[in-house]
């Protein structure tokens, strides 16, 4: 299987701290990846080079084989990336559609002037929420009145508006319930159906081998090791990201 | 049902008052006087949507009263000097727009809080009222033209009527069916999120009180045509006024939200009250004590984007 993205020997310090010195990163096209390791361990920042949120001092990134450089998340967005924050960055009193299409609405002319396309909206964003198998009918109810996992849904489907390739998801189920992560949990497997790469970062060792195709874990700011999660039971895996066997 | 009486609730009050005056209020329902009601409202309505505008990227200003007021004196004084009219309308337009320029600069550039900005240029367009006029009105006999600008007619219709309905269907087209409109909805609603989505969040809360001042000049102007005369702090009770009437359409139609209807209504809500008290025989006084009854009235019931407005650093 050709790597959709690769992350080369990545270092990054903020003053004296090093967060990373020397972490490596390769992702499948279509597959789940799971990014784990323990607090500290530099998931988040390796993911924010990713993202285009922080620039690494050394090492590259590629996508889709071509060397890019991410200065901001509006490269990454170019780039078919797009980040899922822990907050979702929804407006929990705006409606699901305007959520979805936030900063891309849809508009048509009206006797030559631009007005907003509410039906063509409302439209695109019932097929991403199927895509998705989400099921919610009105998509102008708010989104403050969704539960945890429908508010995945939105997020993602904003993702996929903006047309990513590649969704890393940042400890989605961190605040979720029981039923709440396992619909979760759905979304990601739908997502890959639908050909879309997730990199998920979690602590969750269950939720892990249940979703991942692999698993990398990072250690001390540099990548311990990337395997498979075939036959990996969630002790085995909590087990080596403690560094124990 | 309950969801009937949050959006419709105010509307209907108002409703009930507007029929309690029609039969209690001597006078009250002669054409004459629901006209006079209507002409005082479009101030009141074009000066609220103006701050509409700037609370619904979640920024207050508290300026837009004492920039109506210096608009009309340059308005005022450029006419009284000599000038052409409409050139004197273009610079009281000018003032006003630039001054919500600087508030916006001073809250998205300078990182002020808009509490505290607007505060300051109210202060400083007061300063500069006083500065320009000595403290004396501009008075005269003026050019037709610019007075039938306030006191004329179209088709029947008084012009300050015609200018209002532009004014609140033009802004209530934008804020619900734009682009525009829905970026400084979502930068009011949730600022970082928007910024995450793409959407120039700074440049929205620079939209936002640069079209408040745009809209006290177009109120200014309207004021001075009215009087044809031009005083300072002619403009200084709408502010409480104008605030007021977004408050109470922020329990309307959209509550908890600034919206354009809601504040049409209101303003006609708060006018009609004001001519209403008077008709009754209330005391003077009575007025602002029920401005500050609807305005704690209304916070206390939807309060949140004003809590954000007023407490966002
Ligand atoms: N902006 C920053 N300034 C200073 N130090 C930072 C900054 N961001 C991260 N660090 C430090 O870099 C190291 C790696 O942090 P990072 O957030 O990437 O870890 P993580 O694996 O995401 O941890 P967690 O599981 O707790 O989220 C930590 O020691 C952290 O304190
Ligand atoms: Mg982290």
């Amino acid at each position: 299987m050709s790597d959709i993205l690769t992350v080369r020997n990545a270092r990054k310090s903020y003053g004296a701290v090093k967060a990373l010195r020397g972490a490596d990163l390769s992702v499948a096209a279509g597959e789940v990846h799971a990014l784990c390791g323990d607090n500290g361990a530099g998931k988040s920042t390796l993911i924010k080079l990713v993202s285009g949120v922080e620039r690494p001092d050394e090492g590259d990134i590629h996508v889709r084989g071509e060397k890019v450089r991410l200065a901001n998340p509006h490269d990454a967005l170019a780039a078919g990336i797009a980040t899922i924050h822990q907050d979702l960055g929804l407006a929990p009193r705006m409606m699901i559609y305007q959520n979805i299409f936030m900063g891309s609405e849809l508009e048509r002319r009206v006797l030559g002037i631009k007005v907003l396309d509410r039906a063509a909206m409302i439209a695109r964003s019932q097929d991403f929420l199927i895509s998705l198998n989400s099921v919610m009918r009105d998509m102008t109810a708010k989104v403050e009145n969704l539960s945890g996992g429908q508010r995945q849904a939105v997020a993602i489907c904003r993702a996929l508006r903006w047309k990513a390739e590649i969704i890393i998801m940042d400890e989605p189920t961190a605040a979720l319930g029981v039923r709440e992560t396992e619909e979760v949990m759905k979304l990601i497997r739908r997502l890959k159906e639908n050909g879309v790469t997730v990199i998920l970062i979690s602590h969750n060792m269950h939720d892990v081998v249940a979703v991942a195709d692999r698993v990398t874990i990072l250690r001390g700011g540099r990548t311990e090791t990337s395997l498979s999660t075939d036959g990996l039971t969630s002790q085995a895996l909590s087990e080596r990201i403690m560094g124990g066997a | 049902m309950r969801d009937f009486i949050a959006k419709y609730g105010t509307a209907l009050a108002g409703l009930l008052v507007f029929v309690f005056l029609l039969v209690f209020a001597r006078n009250f329902a002669s054409s004459a006087n629901l006209l006079n009601v209507l002409k005082q409202t479009s101030f009141l309505a074009i000066l609220a949507t103006g701050f509409t505008f700037a609370l619904l990227t979640s920024e207050l200003d508290l300026s837009f009263a004492n920039l109506a007021s210096l608009a009309a004196v340059v308005t005022g004084g450029l006419i009284a000097g000599g000038t052409f009219w409409a050139l004197a309308v273009v610079a009281g337009l000018a003032v006003a727009t630039l001054g919500g320029l600087v508030n916006g600069f001073l809250v998205t550039g300078v990182k002020v809080p808009s509490l505290i900005a607007t505060l300051g240029t109210a202060a400083i367009a007061n300063g500069l009222t006083f500065m320009i006029t000595g403290g004396v009105a501009f008075v005269g006999r003026w050019d037709p033209m610019f007075l039938a600008l306030a006191r004329g007619e179209l088709f029947g219709i008084p012009v300050l009527v015609v200018v209002m309905a532009a004014v609140v269907l033009i802004a209530w087209f934008v804020t619900r069916k734009t682009r525009l409109g829905t970026h400084m909805l979502a930068t009011g609603e949730a600022q970082e999120a928007a910024h995450r989505a793409g959407i120039a969040t700074r440049r929205m809360k620079l939209i936002g009180l640069t079209l408040s001042g745009f809209a006290a000049g177009i109120a200014a102007v309207l004021l001075v045509a009215n009087l044809s005369s031009a005083s300072p702090q002619m403009a200084g009770d709408y502010l409480l006024n104008g605030i007021a009437a977004v408050l109470l359409g922020m329990t309307m139609f959209e509550p908890g939200r600034p919206n354009i209807a809601g504040t049409f209504v209101g303003a006609l809500i708060i006018s009609m009250l004001a001519n209403g008290l008077v008709l009754l025989g209330a005391p003077y006084y009575l007025q602002d004590i029920m401005l500050g009854v609807i305005v704690i009235a209304s916070v206390s019931v939807s309060a949140s984007v004003l809590k954000k407005a007023a407490f966002s650093v």
